[in-house]
């Protein structure tokens, strides 16, 4: 019979194995992907695949050359820095005024429309532009990225709101304070931290959103994660340009989340949990 | 006099209220409610290859029942989604106890559990299409090593659902371990305190004890799964583009190639109707489970 101190032990080496294999199966791919892409053209394909290589940077030169990545990063930064900004000016008013009076409709509303599969706005979107000559145009690419950002905005900033005692915007109000002018001067400072999380993850759910961009984009305004097609494309036999065009495309977001970590479960459930 | 003022002040407000919400409002209205409206008359809509278009009443939704194609893509979007939900759920709610007993996180530990969820579906779907490339994959040597046969993986009709679902489980089990992690560290401590002054096994106490505690915090996780998994897009457009064959064309792909491929919006528009009406009514039944397991 062992003590209790020794199960103890025991009990804490076991689960600290056990969160060692997790992190590895969680970390494998990744690294996997981050080291394929500087290995050399040979050795990417090799097999047995290799572990041991000299790094080199050609794929990444590989991938400037012969894609135009840069022009499509810089599509993608348009799209998501537009549609990250369009839902915070739409998000942050509509979040306090849902808070304010607790008429939750606009904020479901918005909800609602995360849940729907994309493709359900995707064919009317598509008839409507084209009608209009909007197809392969930033705004329609903004605006329908603004449809996934402006939910994540409302939802993440909804308990930040709530958290502010009523006493505060009451003695405002007393002083006469408008209520624009008590969400502008006085509760948006108060969530400040709750709007760097809104925009930090309304960035990375825009940059991440793969179905719109697909259609509503063309080869000028391309974003980085719809002409990620091509890339496969070209690169069935270069896997080292594929995996550098992988881990430049995942580096953003994961920077980012990475700042957040701490807060981002609360956000990313939309408020369905506490954390 | 000092209430018609006070009245004056209320309505003033009402309105600045509303003027607050009304671009989210007047924004969603636009480039949803009103596009979804078009999207159901868009259903009783046939398209001639011509571009011209005519009414013609259920006859898309009618063309669905006896659709083959559309009946085998409900039967790949059920046993994806059953098959991801599973191994998500089992496979969180193991790695939220795990993180939990283990008391303190570093920032950095966190970061990396997240960064699968964080990263693009996309990025994902590329990065194991080559590991899992069946000639020249590491996960094939990886099976050879231990002395297993080597797989298609993706490139087989009859494993490329359970190799999606890997690749889904992959990215969102840490989200949903951390959901669940959530819960755990909500729980009132004194309820363990309890079992264990009983004699209780960790064992009987998980099973008894926190299991039932946590399933509100479950069914969340689920509906958040839900939603996503029943419009299974992104890994496979990128990695198999619903083949090999038909053998993973899931609803949301099916009808998307009718209407971007073939451009068959009217019959799209049907496909999607019913694929959005099989997602409401998941996150409602659901959504009356959490109501029931709620204490």
């Amino acid at each position: 019979m062992m003590d209790a101190p020794t199960t103890d032990r025991w009990i804490r080496r076991l689960n600290l194995l056990q969160l060692v294999l997790a992190g590895i199966i969680i970390m494998t791919p990744t690294v996997w992907m981050v080291l394929s892409s500087f290995k050399p053209s040979f050795e990417v394909t090799a097999y047995p695949p290799t572990l041991i290589f000299t790094p080199t940077m050609e794929n990444y030169i590989e991938l400037t050359k012969t894609t135009p990545f840069v022009s499509y990063a810089i599509n993608s930064l348009i799209v998501t820095v537009g549609s990250t900004g369009l839902g915070l000016l739409f998000g942050i008013p509509a979040a306090f005024a849902v808070s304010w009076t607790r008429i939750s409709w606009p904020a479901i509303l918005t909800l609602a429309a995360r849940m729907a599969p994309g493709t359900l706005f995707l064919l009317p979107w598509y008839v409507m532009f084209r009608q209009i000559g909007m197809i392969g145009s930033y705004t329609a690419l903004i605006l329908s990225h603004a449809v996934i950002t402006l939910p994540i905005v409302i939802w993440v900033l909804l308990p930040s709101f709530d958290s502010i005692p009523r006493s505060v915007f009451e003695a405002a109000q007393v002083d006469g304070c408008s209520v624009t002018r008590v969400l502008w001067r006085i509760a948006l400072p108060l969530v400040a931290s709750g709007v760097a999380i809104a925009a930090i993850l309304a960035f990375v759910f825009s940059w991440n959103y793969f179905l719109f961009a697909l259609v509503l984009s063309n080869g000028d305004t391309k974003t980085l994660i719809a002409a990620a097609f091509n890339f496969i494309g070209e690169g069935s036999t270069q896997w080292g340009a594929l995996m550098a065009a992988a881990t430049l495309i995942a580096l953003p977001p994961l920077i980012l989340a990475a700042l957040v970590q701490r807060w981002l479960v609360s956000g990313l459930t939309l408020g369905a949990v506490k954390g | 006099m000092l209430d018609a003022a006070a009245t004056l002040t209320q309505d003033r407000q009402r309105l600045e209220l509303s003027a607050l919400s009304a671009p989210a409002v007047i924004f969603t209205v636009a480039m949803i409610a009103f596009p979804v409206v078009y999207t159901i008359w868009l259903g009783f809509q046939s398209f001639s290859s011509t571009g011209k278009q005519s009414f013609v009443g259920l006859a898309n939704y009618s063309k669905l029942i006896v659709d083959t194609e559309f009946w085998h893509g409900l039967w790949v979007t059920i046993a994806l989604y059953v098959l991801s939900l599973v191994l998500q759920l089992v496979f969180g709610i193991w790695l939220a106890l795990v993180l939990f007993h283990a008391k303190r996180l570093p920032g950095i530990v966190r970061s990396l559990f997240i960064s699968p969820f964080m990263m693009p579906p996309v990025v994902a779907g590329m990065m194991w299409l080559v590991i899992l490339d069946p000639s020249l994959g590491a996960a094939n040597y990886i099976l050879q090593c231990f002395g297993l046969p080597p797989s298609e993986w993706l490139a087989s009709p009859t494993w490329v659902i359970p190799t999606v679902a890997l690749i889904d489980s992959w990215q969102w089990t840490p989200y949903v371990a951390l959901i669940v992690l959530g819960g755990l560290q909500s729980l009132p401590p004194s309820v363990y305190e309890a079992a264990q002054i009983d004699g209780a096994s960790p064992f009987k106490t998980f099973q008894r004890i926190t299991l039932p505690l946590l399933l509100p915090t479950i069914v969340t996780a689920a509906i958040l799964r839900s939603v996503d998994l029943l419009r299974f897009f992104d890994i496979i457009y990128i990695t198999t583009q619903g083949g090999p064959g038909n053998a993973s064309n899931t609803l949301n792909i099916y009808g998307f190639r009718v209407g971007f491929e073939f451009f068959n919006i009217g019959y799209a528009s049907a496909l999607m109707l019913t694929l959005t009406a099989i997602v409401f009514g998941a996150v409602l039944a659901f959504n009356r489970l959490r109501g029931a397991v709620a204490w």
